[in-house]
């Protein structure tokens, strides 16, 4: 039997914010998801060419962020950090945060070299002319000028830092935010995914491994995967106490696992990802008989994908429904952990799952896909699988909010 | 080039990085702090404004003016230097 939590009451999900592909606002989010269009197509934002007659990138860029800065602020900050302050905003608004103290209000943003495009773009644009450098340059190449710039835009007085797991960075904020509000030290705090905008250079290097697939289209958990394709996202998530609660209750956070697994690159690794879903089931006193949809972390590259049915085979997760919802707006890196628990917890309030886009031919048919349309079902339990190169592991598992239909 | 033209080079450098200030009237006599102007801003219309010109001096070396009519006239000096 797992030891009890010192604070029976799960936490909850309050507020949600969303930024991907399919446009900005959870309203364009679940639009998109539902109807499962298509939005991938060649990369086009500066920075990510090759400028010579090789293969484009295949992937997914969102519209621009909604104008919310002041200009003279909104001119300094880049794509991630004006896509930040956009999901901020809604999750913000929803959970109505103006009502819980500053000091009690954290924030935690996943993610780690988020704005390599604009350093790349700036690298360029400055070569032969170092000396003029704007000094801007001396601060927002950090990670942490996301936090910076989100708690000088709302009252985030507790704390805000950032945290690191590569693809599981979002879950890993997640995992993170739910711990400062367990502990007492905060009555909410925002989990960030923050948006990866990513360069030539890294997705060069991501052909390069072999874990890029060549598009136009990805096809996780399919007999024709062939790599992820990269997609722009953001997703904020409003983690607090029931009681602190003001809007909307998405859903409760149950569990989480978060394991290492001593491999350094790319290389998935089953046993660990089992024990992180092992941790978070344990953590929220339930078996993986009681989960009736996975999110998958599901990429869509060959060895990923395999790990990940393995993973799931030995969970014994058979009897669950399964999505992927990189198959819809791709794969957001640091994001995506953020992204998709969003995704799985308005799946639950509307009592639908997402199809996988073109999943045709099951790499494992034992598995109960959703394919083809949009389908009812009442999510009680869900869990979440995120990995992430540098091997972390993470499962989220959350359930319905308490009172909803069963 | 003279100092009124460097000034309205400065001018112009403060509107583009403070695109508040777009309709307020600016003049030699004004100090970029009492305009809002903050540090960083500050430094930026001033690296921006030596590109504009061109002309290569360390920012140690430009403080002092207390307004933007004497940052012109120090620009004017070191361009002639």
């Amino acid at each position: 039997m797992p030891s009890p939590r010192p604070d029976t009451r799960p936490l909850v999900v309050t507020g949600i914010g969303v930024a991907s592909g399919l446009g900005h606002g959870k309203d364009a989010f679940r639009a998109g998801l539902f109807e499962g269009r298509s939005v991938f197509a060649p990369l086009a934002r500066p920075g990510r060419q090759r400028g010579d007659d090789s293969p484009p990138f295949f992937g997914v860029e969102m519209p621009d962020p909604p104008s919310i800065l002041p200009p003279r602020v909104e001119r300094t900050a880049g794509l991630s950090g004006r896509a930040a302050v956009a999901v901020l905003d809604e999750a913000w608004r929803e959970a109505g945060l103006d009502r819980l103290a500053p000091e009690r209000i954290g924030l935690i943003v996943g993610g780690s070299n988020l704005m390599a495009r604009e350093q790349f773009l700036s690298l360029r644009d400055y070569a032969a002319r170092l000396d003029f450098l704007p000094p801007r340059h001396g601060h927002v190449f950090l990670d942490t000028d996301i936090c910076g710039l989100c708690a000088s835009q709302f009252p985030i007085r507790g704390f805000a830092h950032t945290i690191g797991a590569a693809s599981a960075s979002g879950a890993a904020a997640i995992v993170a935010a739910v711990e400062a509000v367990s502990s007492g030290r905060v009555d909410a705090c925002i989990a960030l995914g923050a948006l990866q905008d990513v360069s030539l250079l890294d997705l060069q290097g991501f052909r390069a491994l072999g874990a890029l697939g060549p598009g136009p289209v990805c096809r996780p958990m399919d007999a024709g995967h062939d790599g992820f394709l990269y997609g722009e996202a953001c997703a904020a998530l409003v983690v607090t106490r029931p009681e602190h609660a003001g809007g909307t209750i998405y859903g409760r956070v149950l569990g989480t696992g978060f394991c290492t697994d001593g491999s350094r690159g790319p290389e998935p690794n089953s046993d660990a990802q089992v024990r992180a879903a092992q941790d978070a089931l344990a953590a929220a006193g339930l078996v993986a008989a009681d989960i009736d949809y996975v999110n998958g972390h599901a990429t869509g590259t060959p060895s990923g994908d395999e790990a990940e049915l393995a993973t799931m085979r030995k969970l014994g997760l058979g009897h669950a429904r399964v999505n992927a919802t990189k198959s819809i707006i791709g794969h957001g890196l640091s994001a995506a952990g953020a992204v998709e628990a969003a995704a799985v917890l308005i799946q639950m309030r509307e009592g639908l799952l997402h199809p996988v886009s073109h999943l045709d031919a099951p790499l494992d048919e034992a598995f109960r896909w959703v394919q083809g349309v949009v389908q009812e079902h009442r999510i009680r339990h869900a869990l979440k699988l995120s990995f992430g190169f540098g091997g972390s592991n993470v499962a989220l598992v959350f359930g319905a909010p308490e009172g909803a239909a069963a | 080039m003279d100092s009124d033209r460097i000034a309205e080079i400065i001018i112009a450098e403060i509107r583009s990085t403070v695109p508040e200030l777009e309709a307020q009237p600016i003049a030699r006599a004004d100090s970029m702090a009492d305009l809002g102007v903050d540090s960083i801003e500050r430094s930026e219309i001033i690296l921006a404004t030596l590109e504009a010109i061109g002309l290569k001096v360390p920012m140690v070396q430009l403080h002092g003016p207390r307004n933007i009519g004497e940052l012109a006239d120090l620009l004017h000096a070191k361009s002639k230097a």
